[in-house]
């Protein structure tokens, strides 16, 4: 696999099959990929710093899925290809099966999107070279992307259960016990389970899953409120002051968080926290404005980034190098 | 009066403050980007502050909880409509103040 627009997809798909294979004895899956520089540059070094940075994203990833399985799920990470240059499907092939032999693997899951061949579609090519050698070949069965992203996931029971519970209590909490608002609070509950359950959730809801970032959520609201309270205060000074220092800039970077919630958290503590304020988001792009030279420094300390990564996927996530360390600093052209 | 009573009063004084903020700001700053950032954050401060102080006076035990909901609410929908009104001036093409502005003569 390499980076690609299915590829979180992908990596739920592989975790799910090997939980469904694994019949209680622990399943492991190799997330595995080709080493990317030398398909650039034949005669340069091998260079694996993208793909290590690849792999660590795609197990953050893994961890998420796995949080969501009772089956025991182990995950390996590793960059093949290293020691020789790959050029034609049935090297490719070759440099996979070795791989697969030396670590007793007998399924290969391919990112449909995958193509490894800079420009030339191989993708084909390299499934049926990897059947030729004996391995059960298949492409993740995953939605490729549209020009309108799709709202429709599919609804399943927790689903429904969860939303319909959270509405129905939020509903009771402004209403009063009585016999009337019982009945049109399970009215209701049921038509918002009904129009909004296969869009809620990205994956499966579970309730440990739930308890543990509900629990991580309440230690990033009070940090998240002391930093919104400091950060007033500079505005004040600053909109106060009789000569208006400001100093606005548009500024560009790409955060590292994934997926609708995690992004969206961010992006409202960011508009929240005043002087910056989040203009555009793509993918993971943030466009940013930003107010004073101390703000823009404050954002690329990425210390609400590395809070929403806890919250969302805890304390190893929240490791990650900041925006400043990763050389995202930009300005918007 | 009694505890709750002077912090509600403290909480409330806080809103007004950062109202008053919000609104100096609306009018001194220089474009539409600046301007979002002071209508949006000190106003919800100052919303939430406010709120804070009515929850914590109102006896009721369920004005309570709707002042708490209305205050998670403001945290939820104020950052959201301020990008609205951002990402709308950004998609007209609207260049962003900067201090060069300043220097060629723009209002300040």
């Amino acid at each position: 696999m390499a980076d690609s627009v299915t590829l979180r997809n992908t990596v739920a798909y592989a975790v799910e099959e090997a939980a469904a294979a694994s019949d209680g004895a622990p399943a492991t899956i190799h997330f595995v990929v080709f080493e990317s520089a030398r398909a650039v540059d034949p005669t340069g070094p091998a260079d694996l710093g993208d793909d290590h940075e690849l792999l660590d994203r795609v197990s953050v990833w893994a961890d998420e899925d796995r949080a969501g399985q009772e089956a025991s799920v182990e995950v390996e990470l590793a960059v093949v290809g290293a020691d020789r240059y790959l050029f034609s499907p049935d090297q490719y092939a070759d440099a996979l099966a070795d791989y697969a032999a030396a670590h007793d693997v007998d399924r290969v899951v391919l990112d449909p999107e995958y193509d490894p061949g800079s420009g030339a579609p191989m993708l084909w090519p390299l499934a049926t070279e990897l059947q030729r050698r004996d391995l059960d070949v298949e492409e993740a069965p995953v939605e490729r992307p549209r020009r309108q992203t799709v709202l429709g996931r599919t609804g399943t029971a927790r689903k429904y259960v969860a939303i319909f519970g959270a509405s129905f209590l939020f509903y009771q909490a402004l209403g009063a016990w009585t016999t009337f608002d019982l009945v049109t609070g399970g009215l209701t509950a049921g038509l918002v389970a009904a129009l909004l359950a296969p869009i809620v959730f990205g994956h499966q809801p579970s309730l440990t899953h739930l308890a543990v970032q509900t629990v991580r959520m309440a230690v990033y609201a009070p940090y998240l409120l002391w930093e919104i309270a400091k950060a007033n205060l500079q505005i004040a000074y600053v909109v106060l002051h009789p000569s208006l220092p400001i100093d606005p800039e548009m500024v560009e970077f790409d955060a590292a968080v994934w997926g609708d919630t995690p992004v969206t958290t961010l992006a409202n503590s960011i508009t929240l926290t005043p002087g910056t304020l989040t203009v555009d988001v793509t993918e993971q792009s943030f466009v940013v404005h930003s107010l004073t030279e101390a703000t823009r420094d404050g954002l690329f300390e990425g210390s609400l980034e590395r809070a929403v990564r806890f919250v969302f996927w805890g304390r190893a996530a929240a490791r990650i190098p900041s925006p400043r360390e990763r050389g995202e600093e930009g300005d918007d052209g | 009066m009694a505890i709750s009573e002077y912090a509600a009063v403290a909480l409330v004084a806080g809103g007004a403050f950062f109202g008053l903020v919000a609104a100096v700001g609306l009018v001194r700053l220089p474009d539409v980007y600046t301007r979002t950032h002071a209508a949006s954050k000190s106003d919800t401060l100052g919303a939430v502050l406010a709120l804070g102080g009515v929850a914590l006076v109102i006896d009721a035990q369920l004005a309570t909880v709707k002042a708490v909901f209305l205050l998670l609410f403001m945290f939820l929908t104020n950052p959201t409509a301020a990008h609205a009104i951002a990402r709308a001036a950004r998609d007209q093409g609207i260049e962003p103040w900067t201090t060069d502005d300043a220097d060629a003569g723009g209002e300040p």
